[in-house]
C-alpha cells in the first residue's frame, strides 16, 4: 500500500501486549499491508497514561488507534475502520464478507465471541470450585459452538482470511492455557477449531503478533492468583 | 434483559398481499410489544420505507420459529429477510442500511461510522444496565447506579451539542440505539417514581427525545404508552426481584 510515512496519514496503535482485544487491530493492519507505530500502555500501573486518557476519555481502556489525529477506539470499531478505509474500493481484498447478510453473520458472531465468550473466559480463569465448573462447562459449549460455526471450512467466512478470524484468533493463545486450567482436550472438544489455528499461525500477520502461549498463559495466572 | 408479559398477536399478512410480492424477499420482524431492542429493527425498516410482517412473541412461551431463527440467544427482535435470519438489534440496524435503499442511517464516512458504532455500543453496554438498577433498586446501591447513569447521560448530552439529532440532522445508529431513553425513560420513571432525567439537569437529551419520539416513521412503531404504563405497573414487583438479583453478591 503506497501509505506516504508523513504524519497526516501515520497510524499509532496504544495497545497492551497482552490484550486480545488490540491484537485483532495489529493483524488487520498487517493483513493490508498499513504501517504503523506501536505504543505500549503499562497495566500494571494504576493511573492510565495521558496518552490513553486524552484519546479514550470515555473508557480509558486500550486499544485505541490513532490515525490522522483521531482516535478510534473499540476493537471492533477498529476492524471496520481499517476495513473501510484500507480496503480501497474496487479490490478484491475485504477484511469483512462483500453481502450484508455475510457481514450481519460475522459481527453477529464478534458479538458473541466479546459478550458470552470472553466474560465466560474470565469467569473460568477467576473463580474456584463449583463456580469453575460451571464456567469450564460453558466455555467448552461456545468454543465447540464455533467450531461448529466453523465446520469444514478453511476460515469462517470461506476461504479467505476476515474478519471473524482476526476477531477470534487473538484468543487462541489463551487456548493451551484453558486447557491445562480446565483439564480438557481442545483437539477432542473443538477439532476444526484447532485445525483452524494451525492454519490461522501459517500467516505472517498471525505469528508477528499472537505472543508466547506460556507467556501468556502465566500472566493470567499472575491476574487472575490461580496457583 | 428484562422482559415483560406481553400480548399473544400473530399477525398473518393476507393472501392478497402474497400474491402481490414479485422480486423483493419478504421481510419479517420477530418482536415484542414493549422492547425496545424491537423497536429498534422495526424503526430500521421504517425510516428505510421497508414494508414488513411484526410477529409478536409471548417472551414466556417462545415461539418454535423464534427458537429456530435464534437459537444461540432465543431473543428478540430477528429480522427474517427471504431465507436468513439476522439477530442482534443493532446488527439487524447495520443489514437494513446497507440492504436497502433509502436515507443513511450510519454515516458515510469512515471515521464518522466508527463514532456511531462507538456511542451506540456505549449506550447498550454502559448505560443500559445501570438504567435499568437505577429504576428497580433502592438504598445505596440505588444512588450508585443513579450516580453511574447520570454520568454517562452527561456524556451522551455532550454528544448532541448544536444536534438535532445524535446523527446530525436526520435519525441513525445512535438515535435509535437510544430509543429506550425517548420512549421508555418517562415510563419507567412514573411507575417506579424515580426521576432520573429533568430539563434542567439534561436538556438537549429533553430535546432530543421529544423529537425522537414524534416523528412520523417513529411514533408508528412505538408501543401504545398507556399500555406500557399498565404492564409495567403490573410487572414492578418483578422488575424490582430481578434488579434485586442482578446486584453483585
Amino acid at each position: 500500500k503506497a501509505m506516504d510515512a508523513a504524519g497526516e496519514s501515520a497510524v499509532t496503535c496504544v495497545d497492551k501486549w497482552a490484550n486480545g482485544f488490540g491484537m485483532r487491530a495489529r493483524i488487520a493492519l498487517r493483513e493490508l499491508g498499513v504501517a504503523f507505530e506501536y505504543v505500549e500502555e503499562d497495566l500494571h500501573v494504576g493511573e492510565r497514561s495521558e496518552l490513553v486518557r486524552r484519546m479514550n476519555p470515555v473508557h480509558r481502556s486500550v486499544p485505541i488507534q490513532i490515525h490522522r489525529g483521531r482516535p478510534v477506539c473499540g476493537s471492533l470499531n477498529i476492524l471496520e475502520y481499517i476495513d473501510e478505509v484500507w480496503s480501497a474500493p474496487g479490490e478484491t481484498r475485504r477484511l469483512l464478507p462483500g453481502d450484508p447478510a455475510g457481514r450481519a453473520d460475522a459481527r453477529f458472531w464478534a458479538d458473541f465471541v466479546d459478550h458470552k465468550v470472553f466474560p465466560t473466559q474470565t469467569r473460568f480463569l477467576k473463580s474456584k470450585g463449583e463456580e469453575k465448573d460451571v464456567a469450564k462447562e460453558e466455555l467448552v459449549e461456545q468454543l465447540k459452538r464455533l467450531d461448529e460455526v466453523l465446520g469444514e471450512k478453511g476460515f469462517f467466512s470461506g476461504d479467505e482470511f476476515g474478519f471473524l478470524d482476526i476477531v477470534l484468533i487473538p484468543f487462541s493463545s489463551m487456548f493451551r492455557g484453558y486447557e491445562q486450567h480446565g483439564g480438557f482436550d481442545l483437539e477432542v472438544e473443538c477439532p476444526n477449531l484447532m485445525r483452524w489455528v494451525k492454519r490461522c499461525k501459517e500467516r505472517e500477520s498471525v505469528r508477528e503478533v499472537l505472543p508466547d502461549e506460556a507467556k501468556m498463559y502465566d500472566l493470567h495466572k499472575e491476574w487472575y492468583g490461580i496457583e | 434483559r428484562p422482559h415483560n408479559l406481553t400480548i399473544n398477536l400473530y399477525l398473518t399478512s393476507s393472501t392478497a398481499t402474497r400474491a402481490k410480492m414479485s422480486a423483493p424477499a419478504a421481510v419479517r420482524v420477530i418482536g415484542a410489544f414493549d422492547s425496545p431492542f424491537s423497536h429498534r429493527a422495526e424503526v430500521a425498516l421504517r425510516l428505510k420505507g421497508v414494508p414488513y410482517e411484526l410477529i409478536l412473541e409471548e417472551l414466556h412461551n417462545k415461539s418454535e420459529l423464534l427458537l429456530t431463527s435464534n437459537p444461540v440467544h432465543k431473543k428478540v427482535p430477528v429480522l427474517l429477510h427471504g431465507d436468513r435470519a439476522v439477530c442482534e438489534s443493532l446488527i439487524i440496524v447495520e443489514y437494513v442500511d446497507e440492504t436497502f435503499d433509502g436515507p443513511r442511517l450510519l454515516p458515510s464516512d469512515p471515521y464518522d461510522r466508527a463514532m456511531a458504532r462507538f456511542w451506540a455500543r456505549f449506550i447498550d453496554d454502559k448505560c443500559s444496565k445501570p438504567f435499568w438498577l437505577a429504576m428497580w433498586t433502592d438504598g445505596e446501591a440505588q444512588k450508585g447506579f443513579m450516580k453511574e447513569i447520570k454520568e454517562n447521560f452527561a456524556l451522551l448530552e455532550a454528544q448532541l451539542e448544536g444536534k438535532r439529532f445524535f446523527g446530525g440532522d436526520t435519525i441513525g445508529l445512535v438515535d435509535i440505539a437510544a430509543c429506550g431513553f425517548a420512549h421508555w425513560l418517562t415510563v419507567c420513571e412514573e411507575v417506579s417514581g424515580v426521576t432520573l432525567v429533568t430539563a434542567k439537569e439534561f436538556p438537549r437529551l429533553c430535546r432530543w427525545a421529544k423529537e425522537y419520539a414524534s416523528d412520523e416513521k417513529v411514533r408508528a412503531c412505538l408501543p401504545d404508552r398507556a399500555q406500557m404504563l399498565a404492564h409495567f405497573t403490573a410487572n414492578k414487583e418483578m422488575f424490582m426481584a430481578m434488579a434485586k438479583s442482578m446486584l453483585p453478591k
